[in-house]
């Protein structure tokens, strides 16, 4: 824990419930995103698991889709499971389509 | 009519009663396959024509995933509206004839993967992920199969539930209809008509000597044409430097529909990425597997990668024909891809209408008349 330096409040929180002993408190990602959305950091988006690029989807817009319907990478790609349904709606096809896609952002 | 003639009627009559016992039931019907697309649509592809002869606009939103079809290839079951809802669509006349909205009173409910019939077709068996939607949180709760009677029409709730263990993404009935094989972490069989836990075999928590856990992405349900599922894992031999190709290993787990055995068949040093793969209804030792590149691989008793081509395109999923000559590759973008098995060469493509992306809809052969 001493390399990693918490980016955001939920991080903090966590590192100040470890230094109080009060773990057991803090409910991590996992517990408060609904299923499907993942929670680790798997090479296979930028990368590939040999560190390159050949074993991506090929061409990207292949993948596009089969991560944002399951909330494989909610860093990566906005999730039409659950958090933002509408993202890809009227754009079907994202190597045709992907002009259309627009950023999302946090709802208020 | 002379002596030859008499044993020349009398072996074509004897040919010809025992004919329908010894052919498969599916030399009658015609191999069909069914897959979807964006935005919610489904698609009946004449595998013979290679060529869609019917196409369906399944209600609400989409987008297709898991596909489960009943015994006589009628009603395509589907699980849709981003997990949460499976629809039932009748092949013949296009109509939504079955309907499940998983989520439940205060409950966030979705279905990632996990979905498939009983073997009489009477029974849904659906894989469900919930939380509790609370004030000021998401609660997880145990993960559950709901059953659903199929003749429940368009508002079914589901006949019983039971829990399961975590992670379950691919169900599949024994051929006899009394199993429920729930594949997770680890691989459980469930009784079918009860939902008790009957064992566990061990996959992710094996005790391979010298092993990392293994990795299997476990999405795609292509078993039907062999009665045997299929998928790659992947780990690492700890006992070997992580620098060394040697230590990197791909396998396949295999489990026998009809038996109940589970095989884990290690066959190259990880070469190459495969998402799912398909075992050759006619010889259970041949399986393919597809992502980027098409791979056939014996797994026999000296398992090895036999060939290996690359593809125009990545593609999420494959299954096969019936007597084992070509196979079928799907999911990702909007073609259906068409390769000999043997030559490993394409064949053809079937582009589906609409231009949609299939992105993670699996293809399922259904034989029908």
């Amino acid at each position: 824990m001493k390399h990693l330096k918490p980016l955001n409040k939920s991080a903090q929180t966590i590192d100040d419930a470890a230094a109080a002993g009060r773990l057991e408190e803090v409910h991590t990602m996992q517990a408060k995103v609904v299923a499907g959305c993942a929670t680790v950091f798997d090479p296979g988006w930028e990368v590939d698991g040999f560190g390159g690029v050949a074993s991506l989807c090929q061409p990207m817009e292949a993948d596009l889709y089969g991560c944002a319907d399951p909330c494989w990478w909610p860093a990566q790609v906005p999730d039409t499971m659950n958090t933002y349904p509408e993202f890809n709606a009227g754009s079907p096809s994202a190597a045709r389509d992907w002009r259309n896609l627009q950023q999302v952002y946090p709802k208020k | 009519m002379n002596g030859t003639a008499i044993l020349k009627t009398w072996a074509v009559a004897a040919v010809a009663a025992v004919l329908p016992l010894i052919l498969p039931i599916h030399a009658a019907a015609k191999e069909y396959l069914i897959t979807g697309t964006k935005p919610n649509l489904l698609f009946l592809i004449d595998l013979q024509a290679r060529k869609v002869v019917r196409q369906y606009k399944i209600p609400k939103d989409g987008p297709p995933f898991s596909i489960s079809a009943s015994p006589d290839g009628k009603i395509a079951y589907v699980v849709t509206n981003h997990s949460g809802a499976v629809s039932g669509i009748d092949l013949d006349t296009g109509k939504e004839v079955f309907r499940a909205e998983l989520p439940g009173r205060q409950e966030l409910v979705k279905s990632i993967g996990g979905m498939t019939l009983s073997r009489d077709g009477k029974e849904l068996f659906v894989m469900e992920s919930v939380s509790k939607l609370l004030p000021g949180e998401y609660q997880v709760q145990p993960p559950r199969v709901a059953v659903y009677r199929t003749d429940a029409g368009l508002r079914a709730k589901p006949a019983r539930t039971f829990n399961t263990p975590r992670r379950i993404a691919v169900l599949a009935p024994s051929t006899d209809g009394k199993i429920l094989y729930g594949l997770g972490w680890d691989l459980y069989a469930f009784d079918a008509a009860t939902g008790k836990l009957l064992n566990t075999q061990k996959f992710f928590n094996w005790d391979r000597p010298n092993s990392s856990r293994p990795d299997l992405l476990n999405f795609w349900p292509m078993y039907e044409q062999s009665e045997i599922y299929a998928a790659p894992y992947y780990y690492s031999r700890t006992d070997i430097p992580q620098n060394n190709p040697d230590s990197q290993k791909t396998g396949l787990l295999m489990l026998d529909l009809r038996t109940g055995k589970m095989s884990l068949v290690d066959f190259e040093n990880t070469s190459a990425t495969i998402f799912s793969a398909a075992v050759n209804p006619k010889n259970p030792k041949q399986v393919f597997g597809v992502y980027v590149t098409l791979s056939r691989i014996n797994a026999g008793d000296s398992p090895k990668l036999e060939k290996r081509v690359f593809l125009d395109h990545s593609y999420y999923v494959i299954d096969i024909s019936a007597d084992g000559s070509e196979c079928y590759l799907g999911g990702t973008m909007n073609d259906v891809a068409v390769y000999s098995t043997e030559t490993m060469k394409k064949l053809g493509d079937i582009r589906l209408p609409g231009g949609g992306d299939m992105a993670l809809s699996v293809l399922r052969i259904v034989h029908r008349p």
